[in-house]
C-alpha cells in the first residue's frame, strides 16, 4: 500500500527564465520508510458558515505520528475563500480553486483543522470543499 | 501579470478502491484573477535544533501568499517541525505546530502573512530545507 503526492509549480514569466519545480513524496509513517496505511478517503462538504467549522478533529494519539491533509476549495468564483485554522491559528485563505497539502501534528485535542466560509452570503452560494486525510493513528476510529 | 500554475496529484491504494486526485490552480492575488508576480526561492542548511524564523511576514508585501517547503533529506529519521504563530524579535514564541516534514516530504499552503512560519530541525546535523514563496 502506498500513497504518493506530487506537486508541480510552473510559470513561464514570473522570472526572467521559465520556472518549473516538481516534487513527488511517498507518504511514510513517522521516522520510517514504511508507507502510511490509513485514510479517510476523499470527502466533500458544502460550506456556508462564516464561523469556524471543524473539518478534521485532532486526536492526541496522532501526536508525533505522521498525517497529511489535502483540502481544496472547489468554488468557481475565485473571490470566495475559506479561512483555514489550526487551534484557532489562521494558516491562510483558500480562494476558489486553491488547495493545500500539509502535514498535521495533532499535538493535542485543540489542534483541530477548521474552516470558515468567511465572506459567504446567501447570494454567493455554498462553497464546495473537498478534503482527504492520510495517517497512521493507532486508533482506527479517529479523524472521521 | 505573471501566470503561475500549481498542480497537485495524489494517488493512493490504501483502500480497496484506489484514490486518485488531480487539480491545477492558477496562483492569483487575493480574490482576483490577477496572477502573483513575486517569487522567492531559498535553500538553507541548518546546523542546530533551535527554532528559526524561516519565512517572516516582513519578507512579503502582500496579505496573501503561497508557500512551498521541502525536506530533501533521504534519512528518514530527520524531520522539521513546522510552526506558525506569533514570532517576536527573532525569538519565536506562542507558535502553533502545523506538522512535521519527514525526509522527502513537502508541504504547500496558502499563507495570510499575519505570522511568521518557523521550523525546528530534529537534529543538529546539517539539515537542508528548501522553500518558495509566491505573492
Amino acid at each position: 500500500m502506498a500513497t504518493t503526492a506530487t506537486l508541480t509549480l510552473a510559470s513561464a514569466d514570473i522570472a526572467g527564465d521559465p520556472v518549473s519545480v516538481s516534487k513527488t513524496a511517498t507518504l511514510t509513517k513517522a521516522g520510517t520508510i514504511n508507507d502510511l496505511d490509513q485514510s479517510i478517503g476523499l470527502n466533500r462538504v458544502h460550506l456556508r458558515s462564516t464561523t469556524n467549522k471543524v473539518l478534521l478533529s485532532a486526536n492526541t494519539e496522532g501526536n508525533n505520528l505522521a498525517a497529511k491533509v489535502y483540502i481544496i476549495n472547489k468554488a468557481v468564483d475565485t473571490s470566495l475563500y475559506l479561512t483555514v485554522t489550526i487551534n484557532a491559528q489562521t494558516v491562510g485563505k483558500l480562494y476558489g480553486g486553491d488547495f493545500l497539502f500539509i502535514p498535521w501534528s495533532q499535538t493535542d485535542t485543540d489542534a483541530n483543522i477548521e474552516v470558515a466560509a468567511t465572506n459567504w452570503t446567501s447570494s454567493t452560494g455554498d462553497i464546495p470543499v473537498e478534503y482527504a486525510l492520510f495517517h497512521e493513528d493507532t486508533d482506527f476510529l479517529t479523524n472521521a | 501579470m505573471a501566470i503561475t500554475n500549481a498542480t497537485i496529484g495524489i494517488s493512493s491504494n490504501v483502500t480497496d478502491s484506489s484514490l486518485s486526485v488531480s487539480n491545477t490552480t492558477e496562483l492569483n492575488t487575493a480574490g482576483t484573477t490577477t496572477g502573483v508576480n513575486t517569487m522567492t526561492s531559498v535553500t538553507k542548511v541548518l546546523s542546530s535544533t533551535d527554532q528559526v524564523d524561516l519565512i517572516t511576514t516582513g519578507s512579503v508585501s502582500t496579505t496573501h501568499a503561497y508557500v512551498y517547503i521541502n525536506n530533501p533529506s533521504t534519512d528518514e529519521t530527520k524531520y522539521f517541525i513546522v510552526t506558525i504563530g506569533n514570532a517576536g524579535a527573532g525569538s519565536p514564541t506562542d507558535t502553533e505546530e502545523i506538522g512535521r516534514l519527514y525526509a522527502g516530504d513537502f508541504m504547500w499552503m496558502p499563507w495570510d502573512v499575519d505570522d511568521d512560519i518557523c521550523i525546528t530541525p530534529s537534529t543538529a546535523d546539517d539539515m537542508t530545507v528548501e522553500y518558495m514563496v509566491f505573492s
